[in-house]
């Protein structure tokens, strides 16, 4: 059962969607912005790795190539999270935004 | 114009993100400025402010709205105190500056300012400092210190778009992200 849960796995998106993340890295145009904002040039890499191993998950249903895209996707997440906010979120939106204008 | 139209070529996805909804009739104002201000968010109000006087080019109108909408999804997200809080006015102009395309290798060519490597992020510290000067009785020093303080966390901070946008794969991109959401916290 919990065999059959494990096998049910599926990538959050397409595996042409990581192709295509990585060919519009691999652009001239994302090199131009990425060296205009950062001053060097992307790393498209993860990119490649993470569609073969999707591919080797929905062809083969191979346990490494699943705990590897799963971990490159976590990774993605903290490096997008990896600052110290200057502000406390909310928790929920703020009361007045719908308040009549008078 | 109708400012259903301005409103309709901006990334309809903004739009969603701020989980405050946005209703046009409510949320914008469309009015005649001061100098060259281009635009504003009025957290009194809960207004993005549009100078109708001071916009005359669509691609200007796209990017002012983004900008403000950054600013509206801030103060829905987060608890900025924009008044009293220096460097949460800040940081909310840097993001600003920096996911709006107001820093892009065009715009800022047009502006004669040439530049190439990393000037984006000068750019965005430039722009922030401006923005801060242009509602608030600060030096430009202080500024500029205030900007210096938190420029690291908030160029970092790419919400809600979880990158850069560029330009419209990026966008696209993104939003695609986005739309997977759900699934994706699911499968990790």
């Amino acid at each position: 059962m919990e065999q059959l849960a494990e096998r049910a796995w599926r990538p959050h998106q397409a595996c042409e969607d990581y192709l295509s993340e990585f060919r519009h890295c691999r652009s001239f145009r994302n090199h131009f912005h990425h060296y205009y904002t950062y001053g060097t040039a992307p790393s498209c890499q993860q990119w490649k790795e993470d569609y073969h191993n999707c591919r080797k998950w929905e062809s083969h249903k191979l346990a490494e190539a699943k705990d590897a895209l799963q971990k490159s996707e976590r990774r993605r997440l903290e490096e997008q999270k990896n600052f110290t906010p200057v502000w406390k979120l909310r928790q929920a939106p703020p009361g007045d935004w719908h308040r009549p204008l008078d | 114009i109708p400012i259903m139209t301005y409103v309709s070529h901006t990334p309809p996805f903004v739009f969603h993100h701020v989980f405050s909804k946005v209703y046009k009739d409510r949320h914008f104002s469309c009015e005649d400025c001061d100098g060259t201000v281009s635009g504003g968010f009025d957290a009194a109000t809960s207004q993005i402010v549009l100078c109708q006087n001071n916009i005359h080019q669509q691609a200007h109108m796209n990017r002012v709205v983004t900008h403000e909408l950054i600013h509206a999804f801030d103060h829905c997200r987060a608890h900025v105190d924009w008044f009293n809080n220096f460097r949460h006015l800040a940081c909310s102009e840097i993001r600003a500056a920096n996911l709006s395309g107001d820093c892009s290798f065009t715009n800022e060519v047009s502006r004669f300012n040439f530049g190439l490597k990393a000037h984006h992020q000068q750019c965005v510290r430039d722009r922030a400092v401006r923005s801060i000067l242009a509602v608030r009785k600060v030096s430009q020093e202080e500024a500029q210190k205030i900007v210096d303080e938190v420029f690291d966390s908030c160029f970092k901070d790419h919400a809600p778009f979880g990158r850069i946008p560029h330009g419209n794969k990026d966008a696209k991109f993104a939003y695609r992200e986005y739309m997977n959401r759900d699934r994706y916290y699911a499968n990790l």
